[in-house]
């Protein structure tokens, strides 16, 4: 107990220290920014190319005079995929190091732990991830893609071209899960019936619908009977897969899919959670064909793109970060998100006129916050979430993704569950 | 919504009267199919989808590997200098890509009469965009009844009769009457019988009914559930449809209990690949090794390694230092490339074994009858090595692609096996016999068992007991490596894989009887079928894997040292 209270007294001790040096070095002419990610443990594969592209936006922003005059001085701490040092972490940036603004999380779990910090502390928190929706903080913006620019294109674009049969897959945990509840609804309301619905539906005592689809745990890695369930299910020819699998456990998916002789002709598979950054270390070849449903490709051809693209693998190459990966780099659609937001509340900042939270908040729920970056035009709407272009992938041998739906200019609406039930 | 599907319908319809017609006379629709397809490619991205939709009323079987080559971004358009815009694929050549004009097939020439050579990496393809590519694909279906392939032509067959559209009949008749394939026979059956379900005369439908449940047609048990539930349908139809419903239900049941089995000895055989290894370190030397998934590892990026040189090399940074193994550049279809995996396995035995060796030599021989000191210094052993495979190879996972013949599936009677699964099945019995042989038969096994058995006696009779420690631990280590290898074809290779089977692998071996081949196979076999069981039963996978940890507990109170207990030099003493 001692020993243990000697190490916290410490730790603030060391917190408090580092928070007190750093102004010295600062002086007045930079404003401090909060920088949140899992730099270690299960998440770092995917949130560390995060933390690359908002320190590139930075030292962007910086080179041509910063906000308001003031240089950015990034506050990098590290989550370490762990929640509640997530909240730990929120809170020292907040109440120590009092950055302006906070850049971070990926996982659902790991902004809904923090979330009661920034509301505590009436901090500012962009969110670059796409996620289930159901929540709207006041101190937090989604730049994210909410379910309605995401989930829903996909079964639109699925809809249309001809699919008649739905297999909901995903990993056991609240994204992969609420999502699945709100297209179940969906397709029920467009009018595919429950038995073409696969994977099954897990009700409480009530007869309530607790969730759609079938669930394995993180990091699962046998897909036998699912995948033999999946091939009976499109043995009609008209069947397709909504995955929401995260992580690790697509490999296996994919390498049983494709050696059971499912092709994306007979029935494609459209993943949430695969961008250009997780391709590369997935068998791409056993991915030919199949979907993917983002705010943004790598392989959107338009000049903001290309500069983007250009711009931040050179900055790669000479950045000083200990430990970054400078070749075989590529950028996907929570990296883009990520620089948007930075992009969105420097605007918001100028026209605020000033750092303070309440301020800019207003700013941006003004509607009027716009950032043409490289997936286009971004606007944040009065509910903290932003409207922009989302775009249909083929998956191909490369890696990249081949465009072949844009749906122009999508309205955010975070609040689906319950919108769509059809009496 | 509605007026799109009845136009391609009606499209459908006219395409299908005549496909059967111009397949016959295929040549002189060719370069008239030719022509129209140049023409789409040139045409602006509102007229695209218009032409290819009404190409499908005349579909040339050339259309074939046009369109397939615009869906893949292979057509390209030469601005020749007299300012003509001449659209043209690529097709694949012995040495390339060779281009090769759409309007009329002729090779690309340039004005000076020579080939025209294209780069791929900096022309632009003509894109190909949802609406242009479902126009497409009704053409495609309509030629795929046609394909060389038999299954294809199945999948076109059974699309075709699914839509239940009564103009099919004619076309399918048609094929039926050439059709030499027995299967591709009896789905053109289903397929008729598919459409006649609909037919408004109830003998028609009897007789439909009859044919699918003569097949046991696995797609159309919804249609004819919905039949049997109608109540608008005469008493006969409903029964006839009842009776196929539970006869087809009948074979699904069948299916899913061999399928099962099938999965269930497949897994069994994933484990028993993954714990042989450990069967010989923890089971016959009493040597509690954390580090065993990570031996596997080195395995998984040995085949890794091996398929890279056999593609275009590979580019490593360890610790900061760039390394560039370069490789031999065959091409990825080719069967030379596909064979990349049978030099993986020998690779991949001995470099897992190198590092056994490595490892016995530096920490393990200290560590004999100490059981654990060796647990606690293999762990930290196996932090070191996943350290060192992130510096080595990335955090990210390596990405090995199967060999083509390790892909798809065959089925018997409805129950789909997929090769690498069978592959496992032969590759889990060759090294269980591979192993039991040398250890039986050869004078190698018969020093292991007697050092294992006895050391001291052993040493007595001259035996060099530590040569034969170091041999047995590096063949453990090589089976190790082989099992890496094999996981490399059906899941990840990363620095932190070797976490995921470690427990796997030592509960096989404990609940077997640590010490005994025999029991490390039964236990795997039985631990894979468990999950299987219960995972189909269940149809949660969560629960299933639940559910097989509790039995293993249970069994363990009953049996304390597995399956097969044995006396030998394991933990107790």
């Amino acid at each position: 107990m001692k020993l243990s209270q000697t190490l916290q007294a410490m730790a603030v001790g060391a917190s408090l220290l580092v928070g007190t040096m750093a102004p010295v070095r600062a002086a007045e002419d930079t404003v401090k920014v909060g920088v949140l990610h899992s730099l270690s443990g299960t998440m770092a594969i995917s949130e560390t190319s995060l933390r690359d592209v908002l320190l590139f936006a930075f030292d962007e922003i910086n080179a041509k005079g910063g906000v308001l005059g003031k240089k950015i001085e990034p506050v990098v701490v590290d989550g370490a995929s762990n929640w509640p040092l997530f909240a730990e972490k929120a809170k020292q940036l907040l109440e120590v190091d009092k950055v302006a603004v906070v850049f971070g999380c990926w996982t659902s779990v790991s902004r809904k732990s923090v979330l009661p910090v920034f509301e505590k502390n009436n901090g500012l928190l962009f969110y670059p991830v796409q996620y289930e929706g159901e929540e709207l903080s006041k101190n937090i913006f989604y730049t994210a893609e909410a379910v309605n620019q995401q989930a829903i294109p996909a079964v639109d674009y699925l809809l249309a071209d001809g699919r008649k049969k739905f297999y909901l897959i995903g990993t056991d945990y609240v994204y992969p899960q609420t999502t699945n509840l709100v297209l179940l609804e969906y397709l029920l309301s467009k009018g595919v019936p429950i038995e073409n619905i696969g994977g099954g539906l897990r009700k409480d005592e009530a007869g309530k619908v607790i969730s759609a689809g079938k669930y394995t745990p993180f990091g699962h890695t046998d897909y036998q009977q699912i995948v033999a369930e999946i091939k009976q299910f499109a043995a009609t020819g008209d069947a397709c897969v909504i995955n929401t699998i995260n992580g690790d456990s697509n490999v296996p998916f994919f390498k049983e899919f494709a050696a059971s002789g499912l092709t994306a002709a007979d029935c494609p598979v459209v993943s949430m959670s695969l961008s250009e950054d997780e391709l590369r270390s997935l068998p791409t070849k056993d991915l030919v064909g199949h979907l993917g449903c983002w705010a943004y490709f790598m392989s959107i051809d338009s000049k903001e793109n290309a500069a983007f693209k250009k711009n931040f693998f050179d900055w790669l190459k000479t950045a000083k970060v200990q430990g970054i990966e400078r070749t075989n780099r590529v950028t996907c659609s929570p990296m883009v998100l990520s620089y948007d937001g930075v992009y969105l509340w420097k605007a918001a900042v100028e026209k605020a006129g000033s750092f303070d939270v309440d301020k800019v908040r207003e700013v941006l729920e003004s509607g009027k916050i716009t950032f043409d970056g490289p997936n286009g035009l971004n606007t944040v709407e009065k509910n903290h979430h932003t409207k922009k272009n989302t775009y249909i992938g083929e998956t191909k041998a490369d890696g990249q993704f081949k465009i072949v739906e844009e749906f122009k200019q999508v309205y955010p609406e975070p609040f689906l569950k319950g919108t769509f039930v059809k009496e | 919504m509605m007026r799109p599907y009845v136009q391609r319908s009606l499209c459908l319809v006219a395409a299908m009267a005549m496909t059967f017609a111009s397949l016959v006379q295929a040549d002189e629709s060719e370069s008239s199919a030719r022509q129209s397809a140049a023409r789409a490619i040139l045409a602006s991205e509102s007229e695209q989808a218009m032409i290819v939709q009404d190409m499908a009323a005349n579909p040339s079987p050339i259309l074939g590997p046009i369109f397939e080559a615009w869906q893949r971004s292979q057509v390209y358009i030469y601005e020749a200098p007299d300012g003509a815009r001449i659209p043209f694929m690529l097709m694949p050549d012995g040495s390339g890509s060779k281009a090769v004009r759409i309007d009329n097939g002729e090779p690309l020439v340039g004005p000076n009469g020579a080939p025209v050579v294209v780069d791929e990496a900096t022309m632009k393809p003509v894109e190909t965009f949802a609406k242009l590519r479902r126009a497409m694909r009704s053409t495609m279906d309509l030629l795929a009844l046609a394909d060389p392939a038999p299954a294809t032509r199945q999948s076109a067959i059974l699309k075709l009769g699914m839509k239940q559209s009564p103009e099919a009949l004619p076309i399918l008749n048609a094929r039926l009457a050439r059709e030499q394939d027995k299967a591709v026979k009896n789905g053109i059956l289903d397929a008729i019988a598919i459409i006649n379900l609909a037919s408004p005369d109830p003998k028609m439908q009897i007789d439909a009914l009859n044919q699918l449940k003569k097949s046991n047609s696995v797609p159309s048990r919804e249609l004819v559930a919905k039949m049997a539930a109608d109540e608008k349908l005469s008493p006969k139809v409903r029964a006839a449809a009842a009776s196929t419903l539970k006869a087809i239900d009948n074979h699904l049941f069948w299916v899913d209990f061999f399928g099962t089995m099938f999965r269930g000895v497949s897994l069994g055989s994933v484990l028993l690949v993954v714990a042989l290894g450990l069967a010989i370190t923890f089971g016959l030397m009493g040597v509690i090794n954390m580090a065993h998934g990570e031996i596997m590892v080195v395995g998984g990026y040995a085949t890794y390694l091996v398929q890279c040189i056999f593609g275009t090399g590979v580019a490593l940074a360890p610790f900061g230092i760039s390394v560039n193994i370069p490789g031999f550049g065959f091409d990825s279809n080719s069967g030379i490339y596909q064979s990349y995996f049978l030099f993986a396995l020998p690779v991949a035995f001995f470099s897992a074994a190198a590092v056994g060796v490595l490892l016995e030599r530096g920490v393990i021989q200290f560590l004999y009858r100490r059981p654990l000191e060796s647990l606690l210094a293999t762990w930290g052993v196996s932090l070191v090595m996943q350290q060192l495979f992130r510096l080595i190879f990335g955090p990210a996972n390596a990405p090995v692609y199967s060999p083509a013949w390790l892909l798809g599936s065959f089925s018997v009677g409805d129950v789909i096996m997929n090769y690498n699964r069978v592959f496992v099945i032969i590759f889990a019995v060759a090294i269980v016999v591979g192993t039991s042989l040398l250890l039986a038969k050869t004078p190698v096994g018969l020093l292991i068992r007697a050092v294992m058995q006895d050391r001291t006696t052993a040493a007595c009779m001259g035996v060099r007991t530590r040569k034969v420690n170091t041999l047995t631990f590096a063949f453990g280590s090589g089976l190790a490596g082989l099992a890496g290898a094999f996981l490399s074809q059906i899941g990840n290779i990363g620095p932190s894989t070797g976490q995921t089977y470690i427990v796997d692998s030592f509960m096989v071996v404990v609940v077997g009887g640590v010490g005994n081949l025999i029991g490390t196979v039964i236990s795997a076999l039985g631990i894979g079928t468990l999950d299987q069981i219960l995972q189909t039963g269940l149809r949660n996978p969560v629960i299933g894997k639940v559910l097989v940890l509790v039995g293993i507990i249970l069994f363990l109170q009953w049996k304390p040292s597995g399956l097969f207990a044995t006396k030998g030099r394991g933990l107790e003493n």
